[in-house]
């Protein structure tokens, strides 16, 4: 059996895992489905493939498919991203939520989402793109299993920001107001928890994950508008496999889905692959509604 | 001289819908304030409003001279406004250590550490606990543990709701004992209670509030000894004298 698949699966898994995790804070703490989550991942790769044409060429850094100016552009461009988060919650979100009819602000991010990508297509036409058009020669590792240097840098890359994202939620005291408010939003406020910040910290943070899980999709497959909707559906099984508000549980769950995905592709057929995450999706709302890590509504 | 002075208090949760109807109360240094009345007085609604959790229409709140009417919530508190609300009052997903942290947040970060082993010092059933979930902790823990996490901060006011609901009389008795030894240390305490014998018996002064203001005023004493006033707003008969 060839298990190049578990590779495969666990790279798609990152991705879909960093997107999952923005997805899981916006519902635990501000309240709602963000549908346009998945273009904050588009937008993120544009900005960094935007960023990286600005800063120049430069000579990658072998075996890497990339050079620095990737990495500089990412920095730069999760900020960027972190900003359109802000400003679409500031122009559009802020104002439905202060209303707190939650199903207004869902079909409001559903609308954001549609301008987001237009106005992508708009600025960069609807053709794919390439961060590098270099073609890199896949590594064998053991057990049939060949992997590429970008693969490899970007799993570690992946386990670093979610490292840090999970030493940020359990001890600094941002994430533990952040976690203390998605649990209980007026004892949130008594105990003297800015809400303000709070919500800031929760758009910033999964828009600058969005936007790493974008460029790792355009460094290993390709840029597209349309990158964020094809992953809006995997990202959403995964948040609610793992339990909405649980940060380890949008990783697992995003790993989870990404090695069902490739195993369908492996033994089931290429044109499965993408019912598997709305099969999984369908299984853990009737069989168990909170996920694997989620705690029952209170 | 009062530190907290509450006048015509106008507060409900939806616009032109009033559930406090001008309430007034004040409470001065270390004394213990109660408020009791009949169910749907308004008294929760009173309490929350003052900490900020009820929107206010009419009326002011002084802390200590200062108008923090319409200061937010989590701006209360840093005013030195406490207030542990009666169900709900912990974050059940952390630990009990976690809870108190992220009360500390307020404090100057060196603070924090020596202000949760004061806090393990002054109950030491949390400091056993303090690697548990605070929702595995039995009723009398989560409300030691919601005291706690509001005397953190060392406020001027400690406000709480119904401390005693749901708890059994032993654990009421404790919980008293301790807000008893709390206003020894010269914090002011104004509680909302439907257990009026417990509460009258740690407190300085009481009102009843009926229909969203305040009908009676006095001290905690006289007002149990009050027959009308036992029969009526009470829920107990006493003989008079």
């Amino acid at each position: 059996m060839n298990l190049q698949f578990l590779l495969d699966g666990l790279i798609a898994g990152s991705m879909i895992g960093l997107g999952a995790i923005g997805v899981t804070l916006t519902y635990s703490i501000l309240r709602f489905s963000n549908f346009a989550h998945g273009d904050f991942m588009a937008w993120g790769a544009y900005a960094a493939l935007a960023v990286v044409g600005a800063i120049g060429g430069s000579l990658p850094m072998a075996p890497l498919s990339f050079g620095w100016p990737l990495l500089l552009a990412m920095v730069v461009a999760m900020g960027l991203t972190a900003l359109l988060a802000l400003t679409l919650d500031w122009l559009l979100f802020a104002r439905l939520r202060a209303r707190g009819q939650s199903i207004i602000v869902v079909m409001a991010s559903f609308g954001a989402s549609m301008a987001l990508r237009s106005l992508l297509e708009f600025m960069f036409t609807s053709r794919p793109t390439y961060f590098s058009r270099a073609i890199q020669i896949a590594q064998p590792v053991g057990f049939g299993i060949r992997v590429t240097a970008d693969q490899v840098a970007l799993l570690l890359l992946t386990l670093a920001l979610v490292v840090g994202m999970h030493l940020f939620m359990q001890r600094s005291q941002r994430g533990r107001e952040m976690r203390a408010y998605s649990q209980n939003p007026a004892l949130a406020r008594v105990v003297g928890i800015d809400v303000d910040k709070v919500v800031r910290a929760t758009w910033i943070i999964g828009a600058a994950l969005a936007c790493a899980s974008g460029v790792m999709v355009g460094v290993l497959v390709q840029i597209r508008p349309l990158m964020g909707l094809d992953l809006l559906l995997p990202i959403f099984a995964a948040a609610i496999l793992g339990g909405i508000g649980s940060v380890p549980g949008a990783v697992l769950g995003g790993l989870i889905i990404g090695l069902s995905e490739a195993a369908a592709v492996q033994f089931v057929g290429a044109e499965w692959r993408a019912a598997v995450a709305f099969v999984i999706l369908m299984a853990v709302l009737l069989v168990r509604p909170m996920g694997l890590f989620g705690v029952a509504e209170r | 001289m009062s530190i907290l002075q509450v006048s015509a208090l106008v507060a409900g949760y939806e616009p032109g819908l009033s559930i406090v109807k001008g309430a007034s109360m004040h409470a001065a240094e270390a004394e213990i304030v109660v408020i009791l009345g009949p169910n749907g007085a308004g008294k929760s609604s009173f309490i929350k409003a003052i900490a900020g959790l009820v929107p206010i229409s009419g009326g002011q709140v002084l802390l200590d001279g200062r108008d923090i009417t319409m200061v937010p919530a989590h701006l209360k508190i840093r005013q030195g406004l406490a207030f542990v609300p009666q169900t709900e009052n912990i974050f059940p997903l952390m630990t009990v250590e976690e809870n108190l942290h992220v009360a500390g947040g307020i404090l100057p970060r060196p603070e924090v550490a020596p202000r949760i082993a004061e806090m393990f010092d002054t109950f030491p059933d949390l400091a056993r606990q303090r690697a548990l979930m605070a929702g595995s902790l039995s009723g009398g823990q989560r409300q030691m543990l919601a005291v706690a996490r509001a005397l953190i901060v060392r406020p001027r006011v400690l406000m709480l709701d119904e401390p005693s609901a749901g708890l059994s009389p032993k654990l009421v008795e404790q919980v008293f004992a301790q807000l008893s030894a709390i206003r020894q240390a010269g914090l002011t305490i104004v509680l909302v209670e439907q257990n009026a014998r417990a509460a009258l018996a740690i407190g300085d002064r009481a009102y009843v509030l009926v229909e969203g203001r305040e009908a009676h005023e006095g001290p905690a004493k006289t007002l149990w000894d009050n027959p009308l006033i036992a029969e009526l707003y009470l829920g107990h008969r006493k003989e008079a004298s």
